[in-house]
C-alpha cells in the first residue's frame, strides 16, 4: 500500500511539471524570447501553487473525494492544454491571456494535490515519515519529468501529444485513487465512470493529436505545407496553394507548378532540338524530374543520367503521388538512370560522353555551390560532350542579377565554349537566363516536340534578343582560387532588395 | 521566415537534449612520426652495427625530404641514374609528409607552395613537368580555392590575415608605410625566391639587428602591425620577430611579386609534390635507411647505413645541416644554424562546429593566440558537400629558446598537447569538443631553420653552400630558411655540381 501511495505522489509531481514546462516551451517556440516565457510560467505557476496549498485549509470533509476530483480536472485541463493552445494561437488573438489562465488553473489544482493527499493519509503514518516521503517522491517525480520531457516527450511525442499522454496519466491517478481510498469514498462507482469517460476523451484526443497540429499550422503558415523534410543535405518544403504547389530548398523557391513550364521548356527544347540525333542525355542537378519530363519528348534520347546530390529528393519525386503528376512520372523511365553523387567529382571522374548536357543547380549562394559555375567545373563537364554536343545552363536571372548572369557567361566561354544566351519570362521568378554552351555554332531548331505550352518557332529567336537593361556587362570569370560571382551574386540581390 | 517556428521548435528541442545527453565525444590519438629517437642515437654516438655489405654507386643522397628528391629528380631528368637516396624515415618526405584517413588525405607540416615567381625557374620546370603549370596557365584546381584566409579577432571574422578591421589612423599610416619600404626592398631586385640569386653584401646590415628592432627603427610600433609581422614570422620561420633577422623580415614580403591568386595547395600539403616526386624516383629511393657515419677520403666517401656500406664518389647531403658533424667525420661543430621546434596536429572532425561562422575557408588565424590556427584538408574538395574534415593544426613553439620548447614537447605527454590544443581552438569555436574525435600529434625538435639575427650573411652557412670537397650540401637550411623554394633549389644545384663534378 505504502509504495503504491507514494508512486502516485511521483506520478502527479511529474504532470504538474510536464504542463509547466508544455506551457513553457509552446509560449517561447510560438512567440520567441524563451527567457521571458519561461521565467514569467514558472512564476505565475508557483504562485498559483502556493494560492492551491492555501486554498487547501478550507476544504474541511470528503478529502478523498475532492482529491479525485482534482486530479480528473488536472487531467482534463493540462491534457488539453496544449491543444488549445495552439489552436487559441492559430484562431484567436487571446494566446497569452489563455495560457496564463491555464497555467495559474494548473498551479492552483497542483497546489492542492499534495496537502490533500498528507492530510489523506496522515492517520496511517507519523507526521515526519509522511512529510518525508511525500516530499521525496514528490521532487524525484519532478526530476523524472524533466528528464522525460526533452529526451522522449518533444521528440517522439511532441507538446499536444505530452500534454495528452499526461492527462491520461493523471486520469488514471484518479481512476487508481478510487482503489486506494476506496473506504473513504462513498460513491465510488460513480466516480469510476467518470473517470473511465475521461479517460476515453483524451485518448482519443491523444490519437487525433496530428490533426489538431496540423489544423493549427495551416492558419499560422500561408500555404499548406504538404511535405517538410531536413535531409543530410538540404531543408526540403511543398506548398500548396489551390492548385499551386510550390517547391522551396533551404527557403529558395525552385518552382510553381503554375508556370514551371516555361522555365523547363526553356531549359531544354532550345538545345535539345538543335542536336540532329541526339541519343544520351547527361542531366546535373533537376532532382524534381521536370526536366527530365521535357527530355522524355524526344523519342530519339536512349538513355538520360541524372546526378543529382539528395537522395531523399529523387526518391521524394519518384513516389509522392503529387510529384509524380506534375514530373510525369518522368523518374520512372527505363531510360532514366539516377545517380546521387556530388556532382563536381561525379564529372571528373566520369567518363561517358553526352550529347546534351544540362545543368541545373541551385543559385551561386555560397562558396560551395559556387564551385559548381566555375571555368574548372564547366571544362570538367565539357569533357563530356560528344561532337555534335551541347550543354545548357541554369544562370540565374539576368534581370535581377545581371552582373552575375554575365559573369557566369563569361565563365563558360573562358572554359573554351562558344556561348549563347539566352532568356525567358516566368511569372514566379520574374526574368530567368540560361547559356547554352558548345565545341561548335549553334543554330536554332527547325521543328520542336508536339504539345508545348512554351516555347515554339516563332517566339525562340526573341528569346535569344536581350533588351538594354539586361544587355551583356564585361565580367571576370569565376575560379575556383577567386569566386567572383558569388560576391557578385550577393551584390545583386542586395541592390535590389534596397 | 515560414518554417522560422518550426525551425525554433526543432531547435529548441535539440537544445534541450542537448543539455541532457550531449557530451564531449571521446578523443583517442597519439604522438605520431616521432623522429627524436633515431636522432638522439647519433647525438649520443650510439654503436651502430658494422657493415656487412658493400655496394659502389657514385652518387649517395643522404635524406628524402624536399631537398633530396629534388636532387633525386634532377639527376633523373638529366639522365644519371646510378645513385641511391637514403631515408631515415619508413616514409619520404621530410617536413613535405602526410597522412590520410577514411575521409581524406592531409598533411603532416608543409602545407603549400606560393605561386612561384618568374626567377624560380627550377619550382616552375617542377609544376611544369607535374603538369600543374600549362601554357603558362596555373591548374585552377591546384590554386587554392576561395574562400583562402581568414581571422579572428575582437570576436568576429574577417576575410584575409592581414589585420584589416579596427584599426586606427596610426595603423593605417603604418600598414601603408611598410608597404612602401617593402615595395623600394623588392624594386632593388636583392630579395629574392630562391634566396642565393638577389644576395647583395649591401643588404648585410639588415642581417646585424632584429626585425623587430628595424621596425621599432622605422617608427612602426602599433600593436596590431607588430602582431602581423609576429605572426609572418612564425608562420615562415617558426621564431618570433625579436628573434628574426630583420633581413629575412623583409624577404618574407620583398622576395614575392604580387601574385596570382593562390597558393598552390593539395589535400595532403606539399606532399603531393612529394608523392608525384616519388612516382618518377621511387627506385632509388631507400626508405629506412639511417645514415649513421660518412668517412671522406681523397678519393672517395664512405657512407654506412645500417649493415651496408655504400662506396660514393659525392654525397649529397641533403638531410638538415646540424646533423651534419654527428656523422661525417673531421666536421666541426656549427655555430651558427639553429632551428626551430614545432608541433604539428591532425584533428579528425565528425562535423563542423556550430560556431564555425562563415563559408568552409583554408587556413583558419586566431590574433593573440600562441597558435598558427588550422587549415582545411578537405578544402580543396570538388565536393559541394562535406560533413566529416580533418583540420591540420599548427604551433610553431615560438617562445622561449629553442633548447626549452624542445625539451618541453618531449617532457609533456600527449594528453597534455592535446589539451593545449582544444582549448586554443575552444576560444574561437567553444563546441569543438563535440566534434573533434582523433587527435593526432607530431612533434619537430629541429622542424625548421631559424634565421636569427646574423644567420643571412654567415660565413659558416655561406661557405658550407659552396663547399669543395665530396660532400654536397643541399638542405634549405643552407639559405638560413625552410622554405619548399628554398629546398628544391639548393636539391637541383647540387644535382647539377655532383654531375659536373662527375664530368657528367
Amino acid at each position: 500500500m505504502g509504495i503504491l501511495l507514494f508512486i502516485t505522489v511521483l506520478l502527479i509531481a511529474a504532470c504538474g511539471l510536464i504542463y509547466e514546462l508544455i506551457a513553457g516551451t509552446l509560449a517561447s517556440y510560438l512567440l520567441g524570447d524563451s527567457v521571458l516565457q519561461f521565467s514569467t510560467i514558472i512564476g505565475c505557476y508557483l504562485f498559483a501553487m502556493g494560492i492551491g496549498s492555501a486554498l487547501s485549509r478550507y476544504i474541511d470533509r470528503g478529502l478523498a473525494y475532492r482529491f479525485v476530483w482534482i486530479e480528473l480536472l488536472l487531467g482534463v485541463i493540462g491534457g488539453f492544454s496544449s491543444a488549445l493552445l495552439f489552436l487559441a494561437f492559430a484562431y484567436t488573438q487571446g494566446f497569452q491571456l489563455l495560457m496564463y489562465a491555464l497555467v495559474v488553473m494548473i498551479g492552483v489544482l497542483v497546489g492542492l494535490e499534495i496537502p490533500l493527499l498528507m492530510r489523506i493519509i496522515r492517520g496511517r503514518y507519523h507526521f515526519r515519515d509522511v512529510v518525508a516521503h511525500v516530499l521525496t517522491f514528490d521532487y524525484l517525480g519532478a526530476l523524472g519529468a524533466s528528464l522525460l520531457f526533452p529526451i522522449l516527450l518533444v521528440p517522439y511525442l511532441g507538446l499536444v501529444r505530452s500534454a495528452m499522454l499526461f492527462g491520461i496519466v493523471n486520469v488514471a491517478v484518479a481512476l487508481w485513487s478510487t482503489f486506494l481510498f476506496a473506504q473513504q469514498l462513498a460513491k465510488a462507482n460513480a466516480l469510476r465512470l467518470v473517470c473511465l469517460v475521461t479517460l476515453c476523451g483524451l485518448g482519443i484526443g491523444f490519437a487525433e493529436a496530428k490533426h489538431i497540429t496540423i489544423a493549427a499550422e495551416d492558419n499560422i503558415y500561408a500555404d499548406e505545407i504538404i511535405f517538410a523534410r531536413d535531409t543530410r543535405y538540404q531543408h526540403i518544403v511543398l506548398t500548396r496553394f489551390k492548385d499551386d504547389i510550390r517547391l522551396f530548398l533551404n527557403s529558395h523557391l525552385q518552382f510553381s507548378s503554375r508556370d514551371e513550364y516555361r522555365y523547363h521548356e526553356a531549359l531544354i527544347h532550345p538545345g535539345l532540338s538543335a542536336i540532329p540525333a541526339p541519343r544520351r542525355v547527361l542531366v546535373l542537378g533537376g532532382g524534381d524530374g521536370l526536366a527530365v519530363r521535357e527530355i522524355l519528348k524526344y523519342p530519339q534520347v536512349e538513355s538520360i543520367t541524372l546526378v543529382d546530390l539528395d537522395p531523399e529528393m529523387t526518391r521524394l519525386f519518384s513516389t509522392h503521388p503529387m510529384l509524380t503528376g506534375l514530373n510525369q512520372k518522368s523518374f520512372l523511365s527505363p531510360k532514366v538512370r539516377i545517380i546521387n553523387a556530388d556532382a563536381f567529382p561525379w564529372v571528373d571522374s566520369n567518363t561517358d560522353s553526352f550529347d546534351f548536357i544540362v545543368v541545373d543547380f541551385p543559385d551561386p549562394t555560397n562558396y560551395s555551390l559556387g564551385k559548381l559555375y566555375t571555368t574548372a567545373f564547366y571544362k570538367a563537364a565539357a569533357r563530356h560532350l560528344s561532337a555534335q554536343g551541347l550543354m545548357v545552363v541554369q544562370s540565374t536571372s539576368p534581370m535581377f542579377a545581371r552582373d552575375s548572369y554575365w559573369c557566369i557567361a563569361e565563365t563558360i566561354k573562358q572554359a573554351g565554349l562558344r556561348t549563347y544566351p539566352y532568356h525567358v519570362y516566368v511569372p514566379s521568378f520574374g526574368e530567368w537566363g540560361f547559356v547554352i554552351g558548345s565545341n561548335r555554332d549553334y543554330e536554332m531548331p527547325s521543328t520542336l516536340p508536339a504539345g508545348l505550352r512554351f516555347v515554339d518557332l516563332k517566339n525562340l529567336p526573341t528569346l535569344f534578343q536581350f533588351p538594354p537593361d539586361m544587355a551583356p556587362l564585361p565580367m571576370p570569370p569565376n575560379r575556383l582560387n577567386d569566386q567572383v560571382l558569388v560576391r557578385l551574386y550577393d551584390q545583386d540581390w542586395k541592390d535590389i532588395s534596397h | 521566415m515560414k518554417s522560422s517556428r518550426r525551425e525554433f521548435l526543432q531547435s529548441a528541442s535539440a537544445a534541450l537534449i542537448g543539455l541532457s545527453v550531449k557530451g564531449d565525444r571521446p578523443i583517442a590519438g597519439s604522438f605520431v612520426n616521432d623522429a627524436f629517437p633515431q636522432g638522439h642515437r647519433l647525438r649520443d654516438y650510439a654503436s651502430f652495427p658494422a657493415a656487412k655489405q658493400t655496394v659502389k654507386v657514385p652518387i649517395v643522397i643522404i635524406g628524402g625530404g624536399i631537398a633530396g628528391l629534388s636532387a633525386a629528380w634532377r639527376l633523373q631528368k638529366k639522365g644519371f641514374t646510378d645513385f641511391v637516396l637514403l631515408e631515415m624515415n619508413d616514409q619520404a618526405g621530410g617536413n613535405s609528409r602526410w597522412g590520410e584517413n577514411e575521409i581524406t588525405a592531409y598533411p603532416w607540416a608543409a602545407h603549400y607552395v606560393p605561386v612561384p615567381g618568374p626567377k624560380a625557374v627550377y619550382v616552375r620546370e617542377l609544376f611544369e613537368d607535374l603538369e600543374e603549370l600549362k601554357n603558362g596557365h596555373w591548374e585552377e584546381r591546384y590554386l587554392c580555392f576561395a574562400p583562402q584566409e581568414r581571422l579572428f579577432l575582437y570576436g568576429r571574422w574577417q576575410e584575409g590575415i592581414e589585420p584589416a578591421i579596427g584599426l586606427n589612423e596610426k595603423d593605417r599610416e603604418q600598414f601603408r608605410r611598410l608597404e612602401d619600404k617593402i615595395h623600394s626592398f623588392r624594386a632593388t631586385g636583392k630579395f629574392t625566391v630562391p634566396m642565393e640569386l638577389g644576395l647583395s653584401e649591401s643588404t648585410a646590415p639588415l642581417d646585424q639587428m632584429s626585425f623587430a628592432d628595424w621596425l621599432l627603427e622605422q617608427r612602426m610600433d602599433s600593436r596590431i602591425l607588430n602582431w602581423y609581422m609576429n605572426y609572418c614570422c612564425r608562420d615562415d620561420y617558426g621564431a618570433t620577430i625579436e628573434e628574426t633577422s630583420a633581413w629575412a623580415g623583409i624577404q618574407y614580403f620583398a622576395s614575392r611579386e604580387p601574385e596570382e591568386k593562390g597558393p598552390l595547395t593539395w589535400p595532403e600539403g606539399n606532399g603531393w609534390i612529394v608523392r608525384r616526386l616519388l612516382e618518377r624516383v621511387q627506385k632509388f629511393v631507400r626508405t629506412s635507411e639511417m645514415v649513421h657515419r660518412v668517412l671522406p677520403s681523397k678519393t672517395d666517401v664512405r657512407v654506412f647505413s645500417g649493415e651496408t656500406e655504400y662506396r660514393a664518389q659525392f654525397v649529397i647531403f641533403a638531410a638538415p645541416t646540424f646533423l651534419a658533424p654527428y656523422l661525417v667525420q673531421d666536421l666541426p661543430r656549427l655555430n651558427d644554424f639553429e632551428y626551430s621546434p614545432w608541433l604539428t596536429a591532425n584533428l579528425t572532425l565528425e562535423h563542423l562546429p556550430d560556431s564555425y561562422g562563415g563559408d568552409p575557408t583554408w587556413d583558419n588565424v586566431f590574433m593573440e593566440s600562441p597558435t598558427l590556427g588550422y587549415v582545411d584538408a578537405t578544402h580543396q574538395s570538388l565536393r559541394t558537400h562535406v560533413d566529416r574534415t580533418v583540420w591540420t593544426f599548427y604551433w610553431a613553439l615560438a617562445e622561449g629558446t629553442p633548447a626549452q620548447s624542445r625539451q618541453q614537447l618531449l617532457d609533456r605527454d600527449w594528453n597534455y598537447w592535446k589539451e593545449a590544443i582544444l582549448r586554443d581552438l575552444e576560444r574561437v569555436h567553444s563546441d569543438i569538443r563535440q566534434c573533434v574525435s582523433r587527435v593526432d600529434i607530431m612533434r619537430m625538435g629541429h622542424a625548421m631553420a631559424r634565421p636569427k639575427v646574423g644567420a643571412i650573411f654567415s660565413s659558416e652557412r655561406r661557405a658550407l653552400t659552396k663547399s669543395q670537397g665530396r660532400i654536397l650540401f643541399a638542405n634549405s637550411d643552407l639559405s638560413g630558411f625552410s622554405i619548399f623554394e628554398e629546398a628544391q633549389y639548393r636539391g637541383v644545384v647540387s644535382a647539377d655540381r655532383a654531375l659536373g663534378l662527375l664530368g657528367r
